[in-house]
């Protein structure tokens, strides 16, 4: 058993550190699906340049990150030899893929025990199950989903800051249940960072709710307030670190304005490089409403029970909708789809997702170098790609709802089909 | 005795009002006809107006020789400096040596404002607005994403008021730069150009500027260069100097004959001078004659002068147009008793060509070369004012000559900024003597929005030119006039100390990648569809419950169904 799992990780460690001394790094870390705006290290290094020639890196248009980051950027830059650059890139993916088997593996107990209580209410004993080995395999697809993810390891050899967030979305995702601090100081770090991610905090207070009645009103008021203590300390040390707050236009306000038309995998470039003038700030609002808040509620309302699904949604609505998407944002929440094995026998669009999955990720390149290079294309060939790129995306997440209350309903009421002999369908009203 | 008493009285009378007029201003009018070494002919005129006054809000209400229009905008904007050149083509520092003024391809504006003004980039939209008005360019293009404050490369080339005498308190922060290497020059141009004279364009050296010849050239350049001087030696009174200057590069080598003279180059001979002007000279570098070429001038020269400037030897023959002209129109031949040769070439010591390298749409990067052919080192300033479309990233910096690197002197950067300011970059640099510095730097090319391209968007974007200043140590093929003079006479014997350069070297063309122009409309709609695809589902998974329902069938299958019944009972009965 343990092995395998080493196994596993010695294989896909090897693999990056091959990439990344490959000729293939530099043609990886150039692709705009890779590196967008937000997390290229091209611009990081850019920012940590000005900002050791005294520059404020805020003035100018390349650099994204927070004041923390730069900070931290800095350090990596000047004491870390390229060697050792690429051994911790290659190390907090490894520690990112650990994070995600232990979330894995917390979420799969959750859901035996889960499915024991019901299984007592139902009364109805099927085949026993060895829920050492569902817990097991869960926690070993999902760290093999993010050891070998194609997309994780572009992202990581393509040297992006995506490195850091997802290993800052894994610790979220594992310390939900744990601890208190770590899940607020990570999902802090990202909303400075991303601002989408601050959706976060919705299902870990609703695991709070879950886990212990007595003190539930004190527990959420003592999440919320080391949630925004732990903010407005973030927040000062990125002032303190600037001097001003200039900062802020350069982080937040680009991710909410939109002004970098670069294309990338998401829908907002081509959108914003064809809306008439007029519209522009109408439809910034509506796409940005649409990413950040309109499904919070909603979603947590019916996902109540399954928190951890709940965040599976925000981390795909956001990948799918965020403003500078990257492969690193798809492939996180991708290698979290093992954590939904029991679903899976209610998905419908498996085989037309992968397909376009597969045939994007083909394309994309292609039609780049046609429309860039050979200039035998226009950018709607890859407008298109990107297009069904989301629409694939969206057809997954859709699915695994939709399977996910199928389930809910199959749990209840059984599988069977049948109204007094009948054939009959299940339908949403 | 009429004859007599007529321009007695005239002189009588003029003098009478030169004593009692306010207005102590002159003009002269020049004409410089240098033969290049590459069988080009380098015609620059010059038109300077210098009005012994101070420059404050009442001065241009009432003007002599100055062209009105122009003060009125110089006062309006409290202009300390304008420097504005409109050029077409590019001058070859290594063939033609150096110019008069330097001059980048399209508009170019440097003004230095007053210290008095508060808002510099509102005088400067306004200086710039008016401008275009006045010359019918397109300055009102000149904005503050175009514009930079470089720090070293201008430095006011008048007087400067300085508080306390604090010599180095010149703040850059009055200082606009800004080129439009895209603007046409054409009539249009010289024609207001010609109005700012004081003859116009009906006598003097004016008559010359045909737009017809002057647009055949190979490179040609007016300018219009404002600033205000030193009256005398102590410098306790100050003056107004406005240059005008035409450069023109003609063409001889594709002729049969290489001889050329005045009517060949402007469509007509010399009628008069202008009435107005002290001075009205024509020159012609005589140097190369007697060297491997052999011509004589028809007819011959007023005066010969000989002028040796910073080691450089030069031969000048002066015409005084109005002794010339005294018998009614008047041409100069250069007539060559050689066939076609060319002249021998001095090599100039500095000079610099750019380019882009990479190839597709995504990412370049813009080397400048410069070249150094002095056996000491140069110093010399390199700017750059890269346009906000095109990113650069300046860690990816490289200088080096040969395998060297080598490390800038000084260093000033200011990064872009979207759509509101250029990436403006300065460098001073030491050149090894006799060496190319290759100066590199890395660029994306941006994606605008589809509003923002030009007309014809894969035709592609300018790029002004990156300017190189440096004091040349000596004054081989150098022209320009020295700082404390303003006419073409001044350059004859001066020597100085080091001899100023502005080399600017080409503009570029870049080709941004486009999006389809055609699809607005397409576009907002599959991107639209794509949200409410997400939207339809999560609606409804979010609003909705599940249920069982029976499945109706809808008649055909209800048809076949019963069918089906009746065709598999019987069986069932057998069975």
């Amino acid at each position: 058993m343990k092995k395998q799992w080493l196994s596993n990780f010695i294989l896909a460690g090897i693999i990056r550190f091959l990439l990344m001394n490959s000729e293939y790094q530099k043609v990886i870390s150039d692709r705009v699906e890779v590196s967008t705006a937000l997390n290229s290290w091209k611009r990081v290094t850019e920012g940590v340049y000005l900002y050791n020639c005294g520059i404020d890196p805020y003035t100018g248009d390349l650099f994204h990150e927070t004041p923390i980051g730069l900070y931290v950027f800095n350090f990596i830059q000047q004491h870390l030899s390229q060697w050792i650059l690429f051994c911790l890139f290659v190390f907090t993916d490894l520690l990112t893929a650990v994070f995600l088997g232990l979330t894995a593996k917390q979420y799969a107990t959750e859901l035996v025990s889960k499915q024991k209580v019901e299984e007592k209410l139902c009364n109805e004993n099927k085949e026993t199950r060895n829920d050492a080995s569902i817990v097991y395999t869960s926690m070993m697809y999902v760290s093999a989903g993010y050891l070998f993810n194609p997309y994780i390891i572009l992202n990581c050899v393509g040297h992006t800051t995506t490195v850091f967030t997802n290993l800052l979305y894994s610790i979220a995702l594992v310390s939900m249940t744990r601890s208190i601090f770590w899940n607020c100081l990570s999902i802090s770090l990202l909303t400075l960072q991303g601002l989408y991610p601050v959706s976060l905090i919705v299902p870990a207070i609703i695991y709070i709710t879950h886990s212990s009645s007595i003190k539930r009103e004190k527990n959420i008021m003592n999440y919320v307030i080391v949630f925004a203590s732990i903010i407005t300390t973030l927040f000062g040390i990125s002032y303190y670190i600037m001097g001003s707050w200039s900062f802020l236009w350069s982080t937040l306000g680009f991710i909410l304005t939109v002004p970098d038309l670069r294309p990338n995998v998401g829908l907002y470039w081509y959108f914003f490089t064809e809306v008439f003038e007029h519209f522009r700030w109408l439809f910034i609002a509506s796409f940005q409403i649409n990413v950040s808040l309109l499904y919070i509620v909603p979603l947590a309302l019916r996902l109540r029970h399954d928190p951890m699904l709940l965040a599976f949604s925000y981390l795909a609505i956001t990948a799918i909708f965020k403003s500078y998407p990257c492969i690193g944002d798809v492939g996180f929440y991708m290698s979290l789809l093992p954590l939904w094995k029991h679903l899976f026998q209610y998905t419908q669009q498996g085989f037309i997702v992968g397909c376009f999955m597969l045939f994007c990720t083909v394309f994309a390149p292609t039609v780049w170098y046609q429309w860039i290079y050979s200039r035998s294309a226009n950018a709607n060939f890859y407008f298109g790609v990107t297009l069904a790129f989301a629409i694939a995306q969206i057809f997954l997440l859709t699915d695994i709802l939709f399977a996910s209350v199928k389930h809910e309903f199959a749990v209840r009421h059984g599988i069977n089909k049948d109204i007094s002999g009948n054939t009959a369908k299940l339908l949403l009203e | 005795m009429m004859h007599f008493k007529i321009p007695l009285l005239s002189f009588i009378f003029i003098t009478f009002i030169k004593c009692v007029s306010p207005q102590n201003d002159f003009f002269d009018e020049e004409l410089m006809l240098k033969p290049l070494p590459s069988n080009h002919v380098y015609a620059y005129f010059q038109f300077t107006t210098v009005w012994e006054t101070t420059k404050d809000v009442t001065t241009f209400q009432h003007s002599h020789l100055f062209p009105r229009g122009l003060g009125e905008i110089i006062s309006r904007h409290n202009v300390d400096e304008l420097h504005l050149t409109l050029t077409k083509g590019l001058w070859h520092y290594q063939k033609w040596g150096y110019p008069y003024h330097d001059a980048g391809p399209g508009a170019e504006i440097t003004t230095w404002f007053h210290k008095d003004v508060k808002n510099v980039d509102d005088e400067w939209k306004g200086l710039t607005n008016a401008l275009a008005g006045l010359f019918c360019a397109s300055l009102n293009f000149v904005n503050p994403a175009n514009s930079v404050s470089p720090e070293y490369t201008f430095r006011p080339t008048g007087v400067v008021d300085r508080p306390g005498g604090v010599v180095d308190s010149v703040n850059s922060s009055h200082l606009r730069y800004s080129s439009l290497p895209r603007e046409i020059v054409c009539t249009e141009n010289l024609t207001p150009f010609k109005k700012l004279l004081p003859c116009d364009s009906k006598k003097g050296l004016a008559t010359l500027l045909n737009s017809a010849y002057i647009h055949n050239t190979n490179y040609h350049s007016i300018g219009i260069h404002f600033r205000v001087i030193c009256s005398n030696a102590i410098c306790t009174k100050t003056s107004l100097e406005l240059r005008q200057s035409v450069s023109l590069i003609y063409d001889t080598v594709t002729d049969v004959s290489q001889d050329w003279s005045i009517r060949k180059f402007f469509g007509m001979g010399i009628r008069k001078a202008c009435p107005l002007a002290t001075l009205s000279n024509i020159y012609i570098d005589i140097s190369s004659n007697n060297t491997n070429q052999i011509y004589e001038l028809v007819p011959s020269p007023s005066a010969k002068i000989v002028s040796l400037r910073g080691g450089q030897l030069n031969e000048i023959a002066v015409y005084d147009i109005r002794s010339h002209s005294s018998k009614g129109i008047f041409n100069i031949q250069v007539l060559y008793n050689t066939t076609h040769t060319a002249g021998l070439n001095y090599p100039s010591i500095l000079y610099a060509n750019r380019y882009i390298i990479g190839y597709g749409q995504e990412r370049g990067s813009l080397v400048t070369k410069i070249y150094n052919n002095y056996w000491q080192t140069l110093d010399i300033i390199l700017l750059e004012s890269i346009p906000w479309y095109l990113p650069v990233y300046l860690h990816s910096v490289t200088i080096t000559c040969g395998t060297k690197n080598i490390i800038p002197l000084a260093q000033r950067y200011l990064p872009g900024k979207e759509r509101k300011s250029p990436y403006y970059l300065e460098f001073i640099l030491r050149l090894p003597p006799q060496s190319v510095t290759k100066f590199s730097i890395e660029m994306d090319y941006s994606f605008l929005k589809w509003q923002e391209y030009p007309p014809d968007a894969n035709h592609g974007f300018y790029m002004g030119p990156a300017i190189i200043t440096a004091l040349l140590p000596i004054a081989r093929n150098y022209t320009a006039l020295p700082l404390d003079g303003s006419t073409i006479t001044s350059s004859f014997n001066a020597s100085r100390e080091g001899y100023l350069v502005q080399l600017r070297t080409e503009s570029l063309l870049i080709s941004l990648p486009t999006p389809d122009f055609s699809m607005p409309y397409n576009v907002i709609c599959l991107a639209c569809t794509a949200v409410a695809l997400a939207f339809g589902p999560l609606h409804n998974i979010s609003t909705k419950r599940l249920v069982l329902k029976r499945v109706e069938m809808d008649w055909k299958e209800k048809l076949l169904s019963f069918l089906m019944k009746k065709i598999v009972k019987p069986k069932k009965k057998e069975e």
